[in-house]
């Protein structure tokens, strides 16, 4: 790569190119005429990790919960509502950070959304973004030349034939060529345009570059390509990637290090061989056994149930709603109730309101006192889930009423299972069950 | 052959065309293949393949024009029923067996189902559509003659203009309609507790746009379902969904199939899926067949060098990073193809011949057909070899 | 969707440059605009009415002191067409039809040229504003669109009109406060759209700044139903201003499509079909040119069609 232009940088040599420290991120529900906030959907709520110099982190979960939302945090595309982002820090700072001395002077120096002037121009030099829409991210009335050159223009880095020079050598490292920098995205294939988006991140030699499903909506020749492309430009100029992706085969192949997210949290966190050899969550179990792996023709198996509103999570654990080996301790709430009874045919729209105390106790109404009384047998003898019974504190009816209580359980932290791997599940190991 | 081991359809040199400002797009270019009674058939490929077009020309449901219909027969042979050649019937016989006798799942239920009804609404159409005449059974209208059941029936089959249902209005005519109301209710209970959707009461009376979308697909299926169609066809039916949610869905399509004995034509661009999904597949390529066989023989022995490298390019932990097999160059144009293999241009293995003569499909073992030169005798010439490219 | 493969150009030349591209852009742009014969129609009366309304004086004389006063001949009243000296005949207070048409145009062309001029420069800068800053001001901008929106076009222009006295002038500024309303929403709706695309992130990213960002990537692609809005206008307004003319909004003895309806209206029933017609057809021709040219445009102008995507 050429030279790195007028505005040297003092970035390159610290060990985490980027950390995330309870990061969280909550869009308001507006209602009504006046707009008024109703509520919040914890898109992302609470999530740490860090991301070290060359390594490749890999972020998993399904849709909705909160990658997306999480890597346009991390690229400064969006502040986050609670939490910080930390750029270009040496471990001991951020032990420092995380034992909570000096919090404020690093927070000036490294915080993303705090930083200003040249600092923040050099945190936007260095940290770029590769979106799944290769259309929608390019400009359709621009030139190719006009899209890779742009951030060497807006960096005032080269101009004129200098300019052309240099996007013809970027379109180079990405497998195009001279004959390409007077074209229109729509006249390139899905991959060609991916291509450019990749030249165009990689014009102002990047430290960290977000990479959100480059190659989902690619085909799989064409996305082996690009994962090849993308492995050549991080040995050949020490980039850091954060990859975004639901693809289980995709970041077992390219990640080092996987975050996996469930509802806006941490389920599991750990080296990819870790993660993939031995989950301590259910989750990422079940996501595992839910992608079929070409290769071998095991039975692959799915999860009940639907994804939780996010503006409502569930308590303890949010996996509780659908995880298999969901026990006492895991967050049995009211709501886990009043779902069943939605979905029940005999009790279905025989509720007639809700009470709550907290999530944990409420007074349910019902048309008739037999509704009741089926309901309150459901959750006593684990009709509606087997460790129900355990977790309940109080279930008993009043003529149309039940007056239910569940233990209050906290949300299940992050514990460690071995080295560098944390998961937020009550039990100890899934191996025996 | 008897009538049980006679293909439920069969596509005989397919060749759909479409117009555009560059020229004629070959999208599907003599295509033939069948699909068996009750099995499961995937067609696989990528972008552009022309799987969808082939998929769709089962219900004729490319546009034309720009699409050109330049060739070939598809022929359906339903239970008990004559062959139909689908590319030449008339409108009224294909809305007969559109929904009926072959229905269809496709990726995007958000689209595919009508915002504006509820669950209900949408799958009871199907009733109305397709089983007027035994909703007449279910209320006991059956025997009787004269206006009652005239209007009852017309009603049925939503054919009755306002008048009438003002009629329909009036008791005793009201007990009746009611009558018929009740049957459908039940019968689209019945469809959509087969889909396993708890509490299918609840359901029928929401919007699309209530519901999740593993659930959308499951009403989806209950609909394609309701007429227990001989063929059902699903084109990506679970790309959009999460996969905890795709294998639940891909499970209940085969507990519903086996239960039903419909053969399913499963489209898919993702070969692990077709892995675990399919009896057969068919492979194909730039508007042609590259290859098809047993779903087993097929992944143990990939024959053709596209099929070898679509296997080898999905990232697996045999694979060191930065060292996936991709398949190099993009999907040939295919306005105005050249005479020979059309993999010619990406193949790695390809000679002169190759690239003048197409090598069309030949068998490679029982039931496994490639198209080839590395398989087949060639003529007069020395054909590609998978050894010597290899050195 | 019918999954088309994609097609790729030949490899471009090497004497290949930007400006040759998007020069050959423009000409396959104006090429696809002109393949259609009905926007040509429209395009060969728009430029036949604009040489009128500009070469006026040379196919006129024109009328002194004020050229847009209607010249009387007080002896040649209720002429029909054909008459030496007036081609299209007289109206009832002598005035010269042909003069009138001719003139009429010019009027129109200023009319109208003005009107779209100030509606989609205020339009444009207002929705701009509102959808890619939002917040407050857009808030307020919504609400006062809805309050315009929530009364007839023509009964606003008109009551306004009618507040300020009869001039021509205060149509021109009545039509003016009552059109760049449905400019701004456009133009607002068109911003929050085009500000969803990843391309504007994109920009973001590299450390773009908004005005860049904005002139760059979020005007060239939001504009389009601007431009093809405008053109239609161009033919709408004079409608509508022919219309508050006609009912006497203007002064009298304007040269002016409107006005001149106004006078032969009285002689219809009479026989003397010509004042009002000739000046009517115009109006007709004018419209309908205008939006034929923008129903051209969008066609092309529609990026799902301009991009074969």
């Amino acid at each position: 790569m050429t030279s790195v232009g007028s505005h040297p940088t003092e970035t390159g040599r610290r060990d985490v190119v980027l950390a995330a420290r309870e990061v969280a991120k909550h869009f308001p529900i507006k209602e009504g005429v006046l707009q008024r906030v109703a509520g919040h959907v914890k898109a992302v709520d609470g999530v740490s990790f860090e991301i070290r110099r060359g390594q490749t982190l890999g972020l998993v979960g399904e849709s909705g919960c909160g990658k997306t939302t999480l890597g346009r945090v991390v690229a400064g595309l969006s502040e986050p509502t609670a939490g910080a982002v930390l750029f270009d820090i040496d471990s001991e700072t951020l032990a420092a950070y995380d034992g909570g001395s000096s919090v404020g002077d690093i927070e000036t120096a490294h915080k993303v959304d705090a930083l200003t002037g040249d600092a923040y121009r050099r945190f936007r030099r260095n940290c770029q973004m590769v979106f799944q829409d290769s259309f929608a991210s390019l400009n359709p009335r621009h030139l190719t030349i006009d899209i890779v050159g742009r951030p060497l223009r807006v960096h005032k880095e080269a101009s004129g034939s200098g300019l052309t020079e240099r996007v013809v050598e970027l379109l180079e490292q990405v497998g195009l060529g001279r004959q390409h920098l007077y074209r229109y995205p729509h006249q390139f294939s899905g991959g060609q345009r991916q291509r450019i988006s990749i030249a165009r991140a990689l014009a102002l030699d990047p430290e960290l570059i977000v990479l959100d499903e480059p190659t989902s909506a690619l085909d799989v020749s064409v996305q082996a390509q690009i994962l090849n492309l993308l492995h050549e430009l991080q040995q050949a100029n020490d980039l850091t990637y954060l990859f975004i992706t639901h693809d289980l085969g995709v970041v077992r192949h390219m990640a080092d290090h996987i975050v996996v997210m469930y509802l806006g949290t941490v389920a599991e966190s750990g080296p990819t061989s870790a993660i993939f050899e031995n989950q301590h969550h259910p989750y990422t179990k079940a996501l595992l056994g839910a992608s079929p792996d070409v290769d071998a023709a095991e039975e692959f198996t799915g999860l009940e149930g639907s994804v939780p509103d996010p503006a409502h999570p569930p308590q303890g654990c949010r996996f509780h709603t659908r995880c298999p080996v969901a026990t006492a301790r895991c967050g049995w709430e009211v709501d886990d109730v009043v779902r069943w009874i939605e979905d029940e045919p005999g009790a279905a729209g025989r509720l007639a309101g809700v009470k709550r105390d907290s999530a944990f106790a409420a007074e349910l109404a019902f048309d008739d006192a037999a509704t009741a009384a089926v309901v309150v047998d459901a959750i006593r003898s684990g009709r509606i889930h087997a460790s129900m019974p355990e977790a309940v504190l109080k279930a008993e009816s009043r003529d149309s009423r039940v007056d239910v209580e569940f233990g209050a359980v906290p949300d299940v932290e992050l514990s460690v299972r071995g080295p560098g791997h944390v998961a937020a599940c009550v039990h100890e190991s899934l191996l025996d069950l | 052959m008897t009538e049980s081991t006679m293909p439920i359809a069969s596509i005989r040199d397919l060749r759909i065309h479409f117009r555009s400002k560059a020229g004629v797009v070959h999208a599907v270019d003599g295509v033939s293949f069948d699909i068996r009674r009750g099995e499961t058939l995937g067609l696989v490929g990528e972008t552009g393949c022309g799987k969808s077009v082939t998929a769709r020309s089962l219900l004729r449901l490319n546009p034309m024009p720009p699409g050109i219909h330049a060739g070939g027969t598809v022929e359906f042979r339903g239970a008990g029923e004559l062959p139909v050649e689908l590319t030449g019937v008339d409108e009224s016989t294909l809305r007969a067996i559109r929904g009926n006798r072959i229905a269809m799942i496709f990726q995007d239920p958000g689209k595919a189902l009508n915002p504006g009804l509820t669950v209900r609404e949408q799958i009871a159409e199907v009733f109305y559509q397709h089983r007027a005449d035994e909703l007449l059974d279910d209320i006991g209208l059956t025997d009787r003659a004269g206006l009652v059941r005239t209007l009852i029936a017309r009603e049925a089959s939503l054919r009755s203009r306002w008048i009438e249902r003002g009629l329909l209005r009036v008791p005793p005519l009201r007990a009746h309609r009611a009558a018929l109301r009740r049957a459908v209710d039940d019968r689209v209970t019945d469809a959509l507790a087969e889909t396993q959707i708890p509490n299918p009461r609840a359901v029928m009376d929401r919007y699309p746009h209530e519901l999740s979308g593993g659930m959308r697909q499951r009403v989806m299926i209950a609909q394609a379902l309701a007429c227990n169609p001989d063929l059902l066809i699903a084109d990506e039916p679970t790309t959009a969904l999460d996969v905890t949610v795709q294998a639940r869905i891909l499970d209940l399509i085969n507990d519903l199939q086996r239960r039903h004995d419909t053969a399913v034509l499963y489209i898919s661009h993702d070969l692990s899926l077709v892995r675990r999904v399919c009896d057969r597949v068919v492979v194909m390529y730039a508007g042609k067949i590259v290859e098809t066989g047993p779903t087993e023989d097929l992944f143990a022995n990939p024959s053709h060098p596209y099929t070898r490298g679509l296997l080898a390019a999905i990232p697996s932990a045999s694979h060191q990073r930065g060292a996936l097999a991709a398949i190099e160059g993009t999907v040939p144009e295919l306005v105005d193809p050249d005479p020979g293999c059309r993999f010619a241009t990406r193949c790695g293995f390809a000679t002169p011949m190759c690239e003048t003569t197409d090598p069309g499909l030949a068998p490679v073992a029982a039931d496994h057909e490639v198209a080839c030169f590395i398989h087949h005798p060639v003529p007069g010439g020395v054909g590609p070899a998978y050894e010597k490219a290899a050195t | 969707m019918v999954d088309i493969p994609h097609k790729l150009p030949a490899v471009a030349p090497s004497t290949e440059s930007a400006l040759r591209v998007r020069l050959r852009r423009v000409r396959e742009l104006s090429a696809s605009v002109l393949a259609n014969p009905t926007t040509v129609l429209g395009f060969v009366l728009i430029v036949a009415m604009i040489s009128m309304a500009v070469f006026a004086p040379l196919i006129t004389e024109a009328n002194t002191p004020d050229p847009y006063q209607m010249p009387r001949d007080w002896g040649a009243l209720n002429e029909p067409p054909g008459t030496d000296g007036f081609l299209l005949g007289t109206t009832n207070t002598g005035g010269d039809v042909f003069y009138g048409v001719v003139w009429g145009a010019r009027t129109s062309l200023r009319l109208s040229l003005i009107v779209v001029g100030i509606t989609v420069l205020v339009g444009v800068l207002v929705g701009s504003v509102a959808g890619f800053r939002g917040g407050k001001f857009d808030e307020i901008l919504m609400r006062l669109v809805d309050v315009f929106l929530s009364i007839p076009e023509l009964i606003f222009a008109l009551a306004i009109a009618a507040v300020l006295g009869p001039s021509f002038g205060n149509i021109i500024l009545a039509l003016a406060v009552v059109f760049w309303v449905k400019y701004a929403r456009i133009m607002r709706a068109q911003v929050l759209h085009v500000k969803a695309n990843e391309y504007v992130d994109s920009a973001r990213i590299i450390g773009d700044s908004g005005w860049n960002i904005y002139r760059r990537d979020v005007f060239p692609n939001a504009i389009t139903p601007i431009i093809v809005q405008a053109t239609m206008d161009m033919g709408h307004i004079v409608l509508v201003g022919a219309t508050l003319s006609f009912i006497g909004l203007a002064e009298a003895g304007l040269a002016e499509w409107g006005v001149l309806v106004s006078e032969g209206q009285a002689g219809i029933s009479a026989g003397r079909w010509w004042a009002s017609t000739f000046p009517g057809l115009m109006v007709f021709l004018w419209a309908l040119a205008f939006n034929l040219v923008g129903d051209g445009l969008r066609d092309v102008l529609d990026p799902r069609t301009e991009t074969a995507r």
